[in-house]
């Protein structure tokens, strides 16, 4: 067979491999084909297809996959780096404040709902479920047949049990994710029903997710009173498809395939060790050297990124991620001040105070940013609502926002406010965390640049800089969110005048609000927080996000890209490709 | 003898009890929120005051203090306020061999590497062989150790592929697993310290060499390896000790850099993760720990003083 006919034959392969209903459980394959000890070449290609993992090179003969990898049952052992962390504090979901920590816990613990690929909320260990009409009740069937990695049942009580231990801030720090829950109540063994204080857009995709929720997160009422909370905090016991056979902190995770998950295509591996690695060029030689194959944890250093491309072993995909990054802009600082955003922006371009802060985010060049601060991984940003939110993220914003990058326009703000080319503008400081200064540097320069000012990058630790951020103690800080996958996670925990963030530790009598506060985009949010519509909802959230971006509730600068890297052994399915997550029951090895 | 050394052991304690409440107390003044640090993007304010409130931290100073002083006596450290609070005691008991193994062979190779190179310098003094080591000793000293310990990792891990990169293993799983995970990381750091200890045995040797006792023994015609061993050697040991042990205290909290980049998690890495945290109980812990090696390394070099020269009594 010559080459032209090899590929005619790819090609019709190919075809055939996708011609299937993705609804039809069996992806159009008969049960009789899946049977037996042997599954035909159609049936694996087929399998390949729906699992997001066919590709030319695999339908060529001598390429063509082994049944068992096609059967998913590739077993093997994966070894992972988990980038930029020196230890795994915990993986008790009650205790996760890091996302690097929830992408191993996801693993081992199941929640209520997990979100897929396309940030869509799909039942976990929730069979199906039911709205009422008024928004205000959530009748969720569990799974049968599930157990916990001790051997337990999990049954209603379970969800009880989570639900009691996360709503005590005693026990767990993320009581606020379920606050609007007013009642939870056991219909009977496999049967719950959630009763909120108000109806909440976001109550799958949030409060009941396993990874960036981890509020409902499951945890075993056996495995805690046995291990005790320390010891849970390192080896928590869940019904995930991975269970945790070892963790020495500081050194390695060690995770063992649960044979008895509930789901038996997954998972595909039978063990993977996690090895928490801080510092680029170890991460790099030990990828390299093949000593490890998987990187995980925070985004691999964006220096990096160019040599791992350049690797023939080694695969990088870039995704868009789930977060922002901004400068905040203190506005009670005299030489920007503004102290009241409520009234309408014409009226605020009048004012020296926002004309400063209008001219800082008019001066911040995002893509020149991109490129020099992060080696061309980025997208730019003009509020918080993140691309990879896809249905809700606005693509005119980055034209239309008063933020848009306009050096003419931010110099003749900044002369307009008493400051030609700079001049008398006093020094700012920029806060950064030490991994951060670099970027730092980046922006500084572009404001030296774009306007004459002089702005000095101040790095401290993140405990020092959250204190002065909390206090509304700084001029200008580089910081922002990841693991933003509702647009609640943007804008209620950010943009509104009682977010979390929003100057938490202030003093209350001389600084009425934090960094921001704007009734107008404050009952936008609320508004899409209680919508259920997509649609109603989606343009709420556009609106509210382009308040904050046009009223300058920051200098928002770039949405971080999701980049995988792998070596090429590692078989990594569209499916398992859910940003900021790593879906490592989906994963197996060639 | 026995006396001196109890005496000392005395005075040890009271020197860590000392440091312990000097750390506790200067750690309250380093700016830093422990609990927005745990918190980071989660937490209400309910949670906060909560945790607070579990800590002890909303207490008054000196109930803080009292609380953990009488604790520390009866052996508890207290937990770690940042994540699943892991008891202090287990997390620095883990991190002991790990610092102890790498420290051992780091002292290993500084002296395999220092003490002949510090011999033939003073023995072949302003020869080739003198100006050589002297060379190789401010390279050695002038090179940061995680630059070597990269460069370490780039040439045996990634292309020569002979060693791993990253990792500990622990001497149950084996020698030659935990020799092939510490080797690199002991060569990154026992580098710097045989430069140090070379120029310090070359400086002490040329002095012994031109005393009295080893003009005499010169005389009466014997070999040179027996001047040197035996003679010169052990007589020159005495300043080289001091520094030695100076420096063994050093490797067990200093290894910081090194660690990180070897992904060990050691006494070193705990205590600056524990800083970087505002994990006051891990860093009191560790502070104690890293205290009392120093005192006892100094007490053992004072005792090993008179074990090399006879003269010194103890009483």
């Amino acid at each position: 067979m010559d080459d032209k006919d090899l590929m005619k034959r790819a090609e019709a392969e190919l075809r055939e491999a996708h011609d299937f209903d993705p609804r039809d459980p069996l992806f159009g394959l008969s049960k009789d084909e899946l049977r037996g000890n042997k599954i035909s070449r159609r049936a694996t290609l087929r399998l390949l297809a729906a699992g997001g993992a066919l590709t030319v090179a695999q339908v060529l003969p001598g390429l063509r996959p082994t049944a068992a990898f096609a059967g998913g049952h590739g077993g093997g052992e994966l070894k992972c780096a988990w980038s930029g962390v020196g230890e795994i504090v915990t993986l008790d979901p009650a205790q996760i404040n890091q996302v690097l920590q929830f992408q191993i816990a996801s693993n081992v613990m199941s929640g209520l709902m997990h979100i897929d690929n396309t940030l869509v909320a799909q039942g976990d260990l929730a069979e199906n479920w039911e709205v009422s009409a008024d928004g205000l009740n959530y009748t969720i069937k569990l799974r049968e047949g599930v157990t916990f990695h001790n051997g337990d049942a999990f049954t209603a009580d379970d969800v009880l049990f989570t639900f009691e231990r996360s709503s005590n801030p005693e026990t767990s720090i993320h009581s606020r994710v379920i606050a609007n829950v007013a009642q939870l109540e056991k219909l009977n063994d496999l049967e719950v029903k959630f009763t909120l204080k108000k109806p909440q857009a976001s109550f799958l995709t949030k409060a009941l997710e396993r990874a960036s929720g981890r509020a409902m997160t499951i945890v075993s009422r056996g495995g805690l009173e046995a291990l005790g909370t320390a010891q849970y905090g390192l080896t928590p016991v869940g019904t995930g498809p991975y269970k945790i056979t070892s963790h020495q902190q500081g050194q390695s995770v060690v995770l063992e395939k649960f044979a008895d998950y509930y789901d038996p295509e997954r998972p595909k591996l039978d063990k993977i060790t996690i090895t928490p690695v801080d510092g680029a060029e170890p991460l790099a030689a030990a990828l390299e050297a093949g000593d490890i194959q998987y990187v995980g944890g925070n985004p691999v250093p964006a220096q990096l990124v160019d040599r791992f491309k350049q690797n023939p072993d080694l695969s990088v995909d870039v995704k868009p991620g789930p977060g922002f990054q901004s400068i905040w802009i203190n506005p009670w600082r005299d030489f920007m001040r503004v102290d009241n955003f409520d009234k309408p922006l014409e009226e605020l371009k009048k004012e020296k105070g926002f004309m400063v802060r209008l001219a800082l985010a008019k001066a911040l060049d995002r893509d020149l940013f991109i490129q020099q601060g992060r080696f061309g991984n980025g997208v730019p940003a003009h509020g918080t609502i993140n691309p990879a939110m896809g249905f809700y993220f606005d693509d005119t914003l980055a034209g239309s926002s008063e933020q848009a990058f306009d050096p003419e326009g931010a110099k003749q703000l900044m002369a307009d406010a008493g400051y030609p080319n700079g001049e008398g503008f006093p020094e700012l400081k920029l806060q950064t965390t030490p991994n951060t200064r670099r970027d730092g540097l980046v922006v500084a320069n572009i404001f030296k640049q774009v306007l004459g000012i002089t702005v000095t990058v101040d790095p401290k630790d993140f405990s020092v800089g959250i204190e002065e951020f909390n206090k509304m103690d700084f001029d200008l800080r580089l910081g922002g969110s990841g693991g933003d996958y509702d647009p609640d996670d943007g804008l209620v925990d950010w943009m509104q005048t009682s977010s979390k963030f929003n100057g938490r530790d202030r003093d209350q009598s001389v600084h009425p609000f934090g960094f921001f506060s704007e009734a107008e985009s404050d009952a936008a949010i609320d508004a899409q927080s209680v919508t259920a519509k997509p649609e109603e909802r989606r343009e709420l959230v556009q609106k509210a996000n382009a308040i904050t971006s046009n009223k300058v509730a920051c200098g928002f600068l770039y949405h971080p890209v999701d980049i995988l890297v792998h070596n090429k052994s590692v078989i990594v399915p569209e499916d398992a490709r859910i940003p900021g997550l790593h879906e490592l029951d989906r994963i197996s090895l060639a | 003898m026995i006396a001196y050394i109890l005496r000392r052991l005395i005075g040890a304690v009271l020197v860590m009890l000392a440091v312990a409440t000097l750390v506790f107390f200067m750690l309250r003044l380093v700016p830093g929120d422990p609990i927005a640090a745990m918190l980071a993007d989660a937490g209400s304010e309910e949670a906060r005051e909560a945790i607070t409130r579990k800590l002890g931290l909303d207490q008054p100073l000196p109930i803080q203090f009292g609380r953990w002083f009488g604790n520390m006596l009866q052996g508890d450290l207290g937990a770690s306020i940042y994540g699943s609070n892991q008891p202090v005691t287990k997390i620095l008991l883990e991190a002991l061999p790990r610092t102890m193994s790498l420290a051992f062979l780091s002292f290993i190779i500084a002296l395999l590497i220092a003490v002949p190179a510090g011999i033939i310098s003073a023995t072949r003094k302003n020869t080739a062989a003198d100006t050589t080591v002297s060379f190789f000793a401010f390279v050695g000293l002038s090179m940061p150790d995680f630059w070597l310990a990269i460069l370490l990792i780039i040439v045996f891990a990634a292309n020569l592929q002979w060693l791993p990169a990253i990792g500990y293993q622990p001497l149950s799983a084996g020698v030659i697993p935990w020799l092939s995970h510490l080797i690199l990381p002991a060569i990154a750091i026992g580098t710097g310290f045989s430069a140090i200890i070379a120029r310090m045995i070359r400086s002490s040797m040329l002095e012994v060499l031109q005393a009295d006792y080893m003009r005499t023994a010169a005389s009466k015609g014997l070999p040179t390896r027996i001047l040197l061993l035996r003679h010169a050697f052990p007589n020159a040991l005495i300043p080289v000790i001091t520094v030695i042990g100076i420096a063994f205290a050093l490797l067990i909290s200093g290894a910081v850099v090194v660690e990180n980049v070897f992904a060990i998690k050691g006494l070193g890495r705990v205590l600056i993760q524990g800083i970087q945290n505002r994990d006051y109980p891990v860093v009191q812990g560790a502070v104690l720990v890293v205290s009392a090696f120093f005192v006892l390394s100094n007490l053992l070099v004072d005792l090993l003083y008179a074990v090399i020269d006879p003269r010194i009594r103890y009483s």
